[in-house]
């Protein structure tokens, strides 16, 4: 009996060391591409930022690192925090990073100067290269930084150059949708009008070129142009650009769309 | 010999223990995560599963006609309110799983996207505006309805709030 409770002592002082030396490797030793993966997986958890926190004591340049820390913070609406560690993502590396900066400070911030700063300075460190930040074309999110300082001219050359960047019929069709919206701003409602109709020639469900159109052709009173799309917009609503993390700047809301017939009907 | 091993088991038992704690702190805690403050928090507001609050981008909790629809009902107030400086005030809050919202915390940045503070009055005024929407969608996952947290920004410009997103 002796010798057995001796044995089972030995055991299970064996168990709590190894988990304890396990944990141990898993938090500091682990290859850090392998604990980087693991911490990026747990998004938002404290012992995912606790990793990252070793990660970059460890390896102080590790710029991924620093990146993939700031995405919950940013998410969550603590910027302050998000953005010292993705300023610093971008001062070790600023090709890597500088497009997400961009990025973020363009759809979560709405601040559209500091965004095509960096989109800008992203470009000149790219030279012969058409950035994709975030997986969008770097003249589309340009247009649509220029969108939102009212300079509309601008934010056309830019969706202009993006079409060519990409050709008519692979690129993003919300950037006719920005162009139809620039023309509509600026007064052109006949051109807004075609830049529309490029939208639907490529989808015809598309909420937000007849909801353009709709408000085009009432600028054109053509009331029976405006009736037949807002009732396309209404019907094509399911199919609105949407993300679950922000609010587009061209977003529409269902809401709008009934708002706008009750007046035409008044 | 005897007492050395019992100190071993001991003293390998007490590490492990802690670090399991530790462990079991780290990952059922989150960054953002609200907990009720009885200072700050109204007692009646309840959410409905503490243990489970997931954020607003994983269960499509809103409002009503979105933020555009936030910024048009909000416009008489925040049109009133000039804070002086440029920057940005996050208000972050918890969308019960019966659409009501409670739980405000406020985070306050410069245009240089460094901590400052606005006046709290003001931010006060901005809070009690919100308080008054009525038209929260709480989130949903698999056809339930669930609590959420929720993240409201209201852009500064020379004082003024120009946009709400």
């Amino acid at each position: 009996m002796k010798v057995f409770l001796k044995i089972l002592k030995v055991i299970l002082t064996i168990v709590f060391f190894s988990y304890t030396l396990f944990v141990l490797y898993f938090l500091g030793l682990a290859p850090k591409e392998k604990r980087f993966k693991i911490a990026g997986h747990q998004q938002g958890v404290y012992l995912s930022q606790t990793m990252f926190n070793i990660l970059t004591y460890q390896n102080p340049n590790y710029s991924d690192a620093y990146f993939e820390q700031s995405v919950p913070f940013n998410k969550r609406g603590d910027f302050a925090t998000g953005f010292q560690l993705l300023n610093k993502a971008v001062e070790l590396d600023p090709s890597l990073h500088l497009g997400y900066r961009g990025y973020m400070k363009l759809r979560f911030l709405r601040d559209y100067k500091k965004a095509l700063f960096d989109l800008n300075r992203l470009d000149s460190l790219t030279p012969n290269f058409t950035d994709a930040p975030w997986g969008e074309d770097i003249d589309f999110l340009r247009g649509e930084c220029h969108f939102g300082n009212k300079e509309y001219q601008k934010a056309i050359d830019c969706f202009n150059r993006n079409v060519k960047n990409n050709k008519e019929d692979w690129v993003d069709i919300n950037t006719f949708t920005y162009l139809g919206m620039c023309e509509y701003e600026l007064g052109n409602y006949e051109k807004s009008i075609s830049e529309f109709n490029r939208v639907l020639k490529q989808s015809e469900n598309t909420p937000e070129a007849h909801f353009g159109l709709a408000k085009a052709y009432l600028k054109l009173e053509n009331l029976d142009k405006v009736n037949e799309h807002i009732l396309k917009a209404e019907k094509s609503i399911d199919y609105k650009r949407e993300d679950p993390y922000k609010e587009f700047q061209n977003e529409i809301y269902l809401e709008e769309i009934t708002e706008f017939k009750q007046k035409m009907n008044q | 010999m005897k007492n050395k091993l019992n100190l071993f088991l001991l003293i390998s038992f007490l590490i492990a223990l802690v670090l399991t704690i530790w462990l079991n702190y780290q990952v059922t805690n989150r960054v953002g995560d609200l907990s009720f403050n009885k200072e700050i928090d109204k007692s009646t507001f309840k959410v409905c599963d503490e243990k489970r609050i997931p954020q607003y981008y994983s269960t499509k909790s809103n409002y009503q006609g979105g933020k555009k629809a936030i910024k048009k009902e909000l416009w008489k107030t925040t049109e009133q309110l000039n804070f002086g400086n440029s920057g940005f005030i996050t208000f972050r809050f918890i969308i019960n799983c019966n659409g009501k919202i409670g739980r405000f915390r406020i985070k306050t940045i410069d245009s240089e996207l460094k901590e400052n503070s606005f006046d709290s009055l003001k931010i006060k005024t901005l809070q009690a505006s919100i308080i008054k929407l009525q038209k929260w969608n709480a989130g949903t996952w698999k056809d339930k309805t669930l609590d959420s947290y929720f993240v409201l920004n209201f852009k500064i410009e020379q004082g003024k709030i120009t946009d709400i997103f």
